[in-house]
């Protein structure tokens, strides 16, 4: 039987290294303890991160994104430029109940999300294909769609994507990186730039980032019986060797440009 | 034909005529992973032990680590498998395979699942 607390790390910012070897450990963490664990983390800079397998020549040549840090997530999916967005990382043993398939822990994290911003007024739901949806591999992630994003309707216009997750499944843990887009980054092109919430909602913003996260968490708890437990320290704060060990390895052009 | 193997991480292994061991990647985790965008496996000389990384594989949401299920060198690689990666869907038991491995020790097969077990398992 899974543990029945979730906790939970409010991260200061940090740069995408840092940040990355942090939400590996996560994953070990979330084995450690039995159950899911959840961090949320800021950016020290605006910052691209990559799926694990995408061209690094490819957004290196993509000129809306010119001049920002490039990190290389260990986790699937497309490029997302955070400094706007509220980012996420999740991690649960492979024997949870959302540990079993990529689509458990994506609906279950998601479905929360769709929760909360119906409670503040938006059409959110969960994606379903359509032949309408753009290429799935586009090098951004708020250009693709794929079942279970969450998505937010404007009359007769196309949904537009607000939240996408992707994952590393390891030998015993899965680690789930996700962004919830706040608001448009003002740091790139238009052809990058993306509406978030804030433009959703036309002015009428009745929520922090802060806010938005608590409650998606108390909605997460809710959903999986569980008891919130809020963490005093940063959760890279009493992790040494090992997170200097990994942060190398983030750091390493090696990895960035593995691909 | 041998028997299947299946390690708990899903890969399966067929121990082959000359000692090689046939290794790919069992129909449930495929289907579990669903819309397979891209592979990377070793290359040949790789030296793997059991429980080890041996490749990885993305899905439209999800990257999964392979993990080799025996120890040995990697002797041969599917090297038109990540081009053609429906062909894990439609075959996995055949000409979806990914690697072959000359085993450090063959003893090390008989750790691994047969068929009923792993069936099992996958129904837990």
């Amino acid at each position: 039987m899974s543990s029945d607390v979730l906790p939970v790390w409010w991260d200061p910012a940090a740069d995408g290294p840092a940040n990355m070897a942090a939400d590996e450990l996560l994953a070990e963490e979330a084995v450690r303890r039995d159950g899911l664990v959840i961090r949320v983390y800021a950016w020290s800079a605006p910052t691209v991160s990559l799926g694990a397998f995408q061209p690094f020549a490819e957004a290196e040549a993509c000129a809306a994104i010119a001049g920002l840090p490039i990190v290389r997530r260990p986790s699937g999916g497309g490029a997302i430029i955070h400094g706007t967005d509220l980012t996420y990382a999740a991690a649960v043993p492979k024997g949870h109940p959302w540990g079993g398939t990529p689509q458990a822990l994506y609906d279950g994290l998601h479905a929360a999300m769709v929760d909360v911003l119906r409670d503040h007024g938006f059409d959110a739901r969960l994606h379903a294909p359509s032949a309408d949806d753009p290429p799935a591999d586009a090098l951004l992630c708020f250009s693709r769609r794929s079942p279970g994003d969450v998505v937010v309707r404007q009359g007769d216009a196309p949904a537009a994507k607000v939240m996408g997750s992707a994952q590393r499944r390891l030998g015993t843990a899965v680690l789930q990186h996700g962004s919830l887009l706040l608001s448009a980054c003002p740091r790139v092109a238009d052809a990058a730039r993306h509406v978030g919430l804030a433009e959703l909602a036309r002015g009428r913003v009745d929520w922090t980032a802060r806010s938005l996260a608590e409650r998606w968490i108390a909605g997460i708890a809710v959903a999986g019986g569980l008891t919130t437990a809020e963490q005093p320290a940063a959760f890279a704060a009493n992790l040494g060797e090992r997170a200097a060990v990994r942060d190398a390895h983030f750091r390493d052009p090696r990895w960035t440009g593995r691909r | 034909m041998a028997e299947l193997k299946f390690a708990k991480s899903h890969e399966w292994v067929r121990p082959e005529t000359g000692g090689l061991a046939t290794v790919g990647i069992s129909k449930y985790a495929v289907e579990a992973l669903t819309d397979l965008v891209f592979m990377q496996l070793p290359p040949v000389g790789k030296k793997v032990k059991a429980g080890e990384s041996l490749g990885e594989i993305e899905s439209v949401k999800a990257v999964s680590d392979i993990y080799a299920p025996v120890s040995g060198e990697v002797v041969e690689v599917n090297a038109a498998l990540p081009n053609q990666l429906d062909t894990l869907g439609a075959d996995p038991y055949g000409a979806g395979w990914l690697v072959r491995i000359k085993p450090d020790d063959p003893a090390e097969l008989a750790g691994l699942l047969d068929q009923a077990a792993y069936d099992a398992l996958v129904k837990s």
